[in-house]
């Protein structure tokens, strides 16, 4: 979040990183108890301090002895704390420590590869309180109301868990979430804000505008009655784009808590991998993956701002699954026509009007010196460049791998620069970022070539004061 | 005709619309047209209808857990985990009536008269899912403590519905919140866990202590 832009372009290697989870042998502990108050919440987190602490005291007297020593034991050990009590802690904080791994350049790499564990593994619910929930919300016990239902959970949705069920024939995905987690979303921002601040190095203040648009996303998220409002409204307006499937949902099924739809089945991203896909097959998924994003980002001017792996499956006869709606980001007109027009050249060769969208933007800010001025133009300019490199023509070789490189290399330069250690750029960027870096990586990761005109942005030419 | 269901009705409606108890059983009885002697066939007094409510909460709450289908595969964990459940859902019901009937106990350690049939067939449920779990070595089996894991799993519950009564989420969240938590632990404490093994090591100790000079390594 530092600067809104630098932290998505590490991102390349996120992928990769996600699917080895399930390879990973050490599963978190089995848990069983939730820390539910601030209190407790709090004494977690402060006994993960006090372990940090430890670890660098550990770290600095072997260092004595090894002054060779690097800090990647010490990142590692600090990681495997830090993550074992989120995931403790469940809820929204593990859903801050999914967001964390997505943004991993900000995190030395070991923090990161801990983080990513919580993307698959939660413990699981007790299946008394599965049974309490249905029973709160319906009247019913699922066995009551489903045919058959599986009271082992088949994977943890970060903020609830997933089950199988069955209904006339047709095989579910039910979708429970914890109790309480709207609650404490809010306290464990607050909780998590210390460990950013030192993480990030940037001062609360300017922290502060990112992580309300964050919590407004995860909030969002645990209210399972808009996501399903969401889930039918986007699945129908994307339903005519070629090789999508979405799942039904069943609204009937569903609750504040709870959330019925289809089993997709399907592969995902690395099993799909794995089986060693045709390149034309991988186009096709991602052409599909291309025209979901851009259709939205474009038409709707909202877009499914989770491109996290999980929430794709590939079917068995080569279609792409879209499974969660959970977290949908919103462009208002005066983040979206500058930000978007800048993809078009036309207008990156005007400076005049490119410094008018940067400011904005707030990637200028008001009172910067013409030499900043100057400065953040020519930086900022190189890197929308970068950014809108799919656009210039109609295809692009997302199996490229010289493009990441150099997206990969100006995300490491500019990260090094005092100049970036400031928060620049409206809160937007932190959703809209995630979604389009996401998208590249998962692109990258399928070496798909892709059809990019298919659905174009929408471009103001100039920036007059009305658009302000 | 008076019945039991009727007179528990009867009664609730009465101390929920007056804030107490009626002043005799004559006025009580004489409102509901009967006569005292028909009273007293069911009831001895107004604490015993309120303590047949609570144990009439339990044993439907028993009922209707058991009747479910996964019962028969749930552990001891479970299966007291559903009990809370079932039972917090059910009084939901007669919230009311159970803040009435609960504020007005003196504060103490003991158990209030009209728990005391609760406590007797919530203890007995306790036992038996923790015997079957001993059995199944799912808890673990400590001299004299064994006995009384039935208590802490009392305590537990009057501690959750405490926490309920003061519960103000939508839904009592927190509540099923308290249950998961408070009855999981719990149940931690009963399975096989390190101080078993800090025990083990101290009985190590006592018969091993006076090691040195058994053998002869006096100095």
């Amino acid at each position: 979040m530092v600067n809104s832009y630098q932290w998505v372009f590490k991102n390349h290697e996120l992928s990769a990183m996600n699917y080895e989870l399930k390879d990973m042998s050490d599963t978190p502990k089995e848990q069983n108890s939730i820390p539910t108050s601030k209190v407790q919440r709090s004494g977690k987190f402060v006994k993960t301090g006090f372990k940090i602490g430890g670890n660098y005291i550990k770290h600095y007297s072997k260092k004595l002895f090894n002054p060779e020593l690097d800090k990647s034991e010490l990142n590692e050990d600090n990681a495997a704390d830090i993550y074992e009590s989120l995931s403790e802690l469940k809820g929204s904080a593990l859903k801050v420590a999914q967001m964390l791994s997505m943004d991993k350049n900000l995190l030395p790499q070991a923090y990161v590869d801990k983080f990513s564990q919580s993307q698959y593994n939660a413990p699981p619910l007790s299946g008394p309180l599965i049974i309490q929930s249905f029973k709160k919300y319906f009247g019913k016990t699922p066995e009551q109301i489903y045919d058959k239902f599986n009271l082992k959970s088949t994977n943890a949705a970060s903020i609830g868990q997933v089950h199988s069920a069955e209904l006339n024939g047709k095989k579910l995905a039910v979708k429970i979430q914890y109790p309480g987690v709207g609650d404490s979303i809010s306290s464990d921002l607050k909780l998590v804000k210390p460990f950013a601040f030192r993480l990030l190095g940037m001062s609360e203040k300017e922290l502060d505008v990112y992580m309300r648009e964050v919590e407004e996303r995860l909030l969002e998220e645990t209210d399972y009655e808009l996501e399903i409002r969401r889930s039918i409204e986007f699945s129908n307006a994307c339903a005519n784009l070629d090789n999508i499937v979405f799942p039904t949902y069943y609204p009937e099924l569903s609750s504040k808590r709870i959330i019925t739809m289809d089993w997709l089945e399907g592969q995902h991203l690395k099993e799909f991998l794995a089986t060693n896909p045709s390149q034309e097959l991988r186009n096709t998924i991602g052409q599909a993956l291309w025209d979901f994003y851009n259709f939205q980002q474009h038409e709707l001017r909202a877009v499914h701002a989770d491109p996290h792996p999980g929430n794709f499956m590939i079917t068995p006869d080569g279609k792409l699954g879209v499974i969660d709606f959970g977290c949908i980001k919103e462009m208002p007109e005066d983040f979206y026509a500058p930000f978007f027009s800048l993809t078009s050249t036309n207008l990156l060769d005007n400076k005049e009007e490119t410094i008018r969208a940067f400011r904005l933007l707030e990637m200028i800010h008001p009172n910067d010196t013409p030499a900043q001025v100057e400065f953040y133009y020519g930086m900022y300019k190189q890197m929308i460049k970068l950014f809108a490199m799919p656009y210039i023509d109609n295809t692009f070789d997302f199996g490229e791998t010289k493009f990441f490189d150099e997206l990969y290399g100006f995300g490491e330069k500019i990260s090094k620069m005092p100049e970036f250690k400031q928060a620049r750029g409206v809160k937007h960027f932190i959703y809209v970022n995630r979604t389009n870096f996401g998208l590249y990586n998962i692109l990258h990761e399928l070496q798909a070539k892709v059809k990019t005109d298919t659905y174009k942005p929408h471009v103001t030419m100039q920036f007059t004061v009305d658009t302000l | 005709m008076a019945t039991i269901e009727g007179i528990r009705k009867a009664y609730m409606d009465f101390v929920l619309t007056e804030g107490e108890q009626p002043k005799s059983v004559y006025i009580f009885a004489k409102k509901n047209k009967m006569t005292e002697a028909e009273f007293y066939q069911f009831f001895g007094s107004f604490d015993a209808i309120e303590e047949s409510i609570w144990s009439g909460l339990a044993l439907n709450t028993l009922i209707e857990i058991r009747a479910q289908e996964v019962w028969q595969e749930y552990s001891s964990r479970e299966k007291a985990l559903s009990f809370f459940y079932a039972f917090f859902e059910l009084l939901k019901s007669s919230r009311s009536f159970a803040v009435y009937s609960i504020k007005k106990q003196p504060k103490g350690f003991t158990t209030p008269k009209v728990f005391e049939k609760l406590q007797e067939i919530f203890e007995g449920f306790a036992e038996e899912i923790i015997n079957e779990g001993i059995e199944t070595s799912e808890l673990s089996d400590r001299k004299f403590f064994s006995k009384r894991y039935k208590d802490a799993l009392w305590i537990q519950f009057v501690f959750v519905l405490n926490f309920w009564i003061n519960d103000s989420t939508a839904g009592f969240e927190k509540t099923d919140e308290a249950i998961e938590k408070g009855v999981n632990v719990t149940f931690d404490l009963f399975q096989r866990s390190p101080i078993d093994n800090l025990f083990e090591y101290g009985k190590f100790l006592a018969k091993n202590g006076g090691m040195k000079e058994k053998m002869g390594f006096g100095f």
